[in-house]
């Protein structure tokens, strides 16, 4: 028999654990709810055949496994946060068995509750805009320089054009995330994702995460709504709403 | 309750385009690894592991989650000879070719020495 650990998804408060039924854990293993002082620990077992630290480290640097086990952690996170307060864990947060579960709680539960009360009530939502394509012109064969001093002309004037449309976008960022900003708990500006992962088109110039109560969820998304509208070329995503993410945090002080 | 908490179970695609905006969830792979590698709390288990010490996660997926500025930054800049990657590099190909080009244009005698070229 190979060893197994306790997989910690989150740690809640207020969660039925009904909710998380028909959620598979990790390689279908079924979710468990620990009780302990009035947090509750979503986890499951997993074997350490694959999620021991040796294999950990094997298996973090394929990314068919490293998307397979992100996706499943996330889908019991999100199903945690439709019914609970909850505080997301890192990926492969593992612990050998319950009690050392219980240990970890006891030993972080300040940190946890004060995390659980700056988000409690809010969930994150993710907007994301864009640079404005720039328009193609000059590079047709037809429209060819000829002679060199045109040529470096043209080259010139294309990347001040580039430079113009870089700070307009800068801008519109500026203005898109002030706007948000005035409907929200907390707001953070993560970095840029890079469109090869990301499939998006387009260098993005926002990538706002964004705390917001449920009762203000509606302004939140008619002015996301109307910055739209406003703004029809920088392709304004909205995205919610998910798990507090990126405001759950521990603070260590 | 009409939400389903199973609605995120099926697998999803690497990236939805921007059509599918309304869906609830961290849709594309870039957006979950980002919450579930870069945020979230950090409780160290039993079982002991450095994300850093990944490599596929300290370089590629940092180069790919990451701005391509915020990778130069961080001293990263390996895939500029990587040319699957690199989007500059293929950048620079196309502009060497075109000046390549443009200088067997030149010594072909067809543009000659004129410097007032006909712009159009």
């Amino acid at each position: 028999m190979a060893d197994r650990g306790q997989y910690l998804f989150a740690v809640a408060r207020g969660l039925d654990p009904q909710r998380l039924e028909g959620v598979a854990g990790l390689r279908k293993a079924e979710i468990q709810v620990l009780e302990h002082r009035g947090l509750q620990a979503v986890t499951c077992g997993v074997d350490l055949d694959e999620f021991g630290e040796e294999a950990l480290r094997r298996n973090l640097e394929s990314l068919p496994w490293l998307e397979e086990v992100a996706r499943a952690h996330d889908d019991v996170v999100q199903a945690t946060a439709l019914g609970a307060t909850t505080a997301p864990m890192r990926l492969v947060t593992i612990c050998s068995d319950e009690a050392s579960v219980r240990a970890r709680l006891d030993e972080w539960y300040d940190g946890l509750q004060t995390a659980l009360d700056r988000v409690e009530g809010c969930h994150e939502w993710s907007v994301k805009a864009f640079a404005a394509l720039a328009p193609e012109s000059g590079d047709e064969p037809t429209s060819r320089a000829t002679s060199g001093a045109a040529y470096l002309a043209r080259k010139r004037a294309q990347a001040d054009e580039r430079r113009a449309a870089a700070d307009d976008a800068a801008r519109v960022a500026d203005v898109v995330h002030e706007e948000l900003g005035a409907h929200t708990r907390a707001t953070r500006r993560l970095a840029p994702q890079d469109p090869r992962l990301a499939g998006y088109p387009g260098t993005m110039i926002l990538n706002g995460a964004y705390l917001v109560h449920d009762d203000d969820q509606d302004a939140f998304r008619s002015a996301a709504e109307d910055l739209a509208r406003r703004y029809p070329d920088a392709g304004i995503d909205v995205r919610g709403p998910w798990p507090p993410y990126s405001f759950a945090t521990l603070d260590r002080e | 309750m009409s939400e389903s908490p199973n609605a995120g179970v099926t697998s999803r695609p690497y990236s939805a385009p921007i059509a599918q905006s309304d869906r609830p969830h961290p849709a594309n792979l870039a957006d979950i690894l980002e919450r579930v590698l870069d945020k979230g709390i950090i409780i160290a288990g039993d079982i002991r592991v450095n994300l850093l010490d990944i490599e596929l996660l300290t370089i590629r997926i940092r180069l790919l989650v990451v701005s391509v500025d915020k990778a130069l930054e961080m001293g990263i800049d390996w895939w500029r000879n990587d040319p699957m990657l690199s989007t500059t590099a293929q950048g620079l190909v196309e502009e060497n070719r075109e000046l390549r080009e443009r200088l067997e244009e030149l010594e072909e005698g067809s543009g000659s020495s004129s410097k007032d070229g006909s712009s159009g």
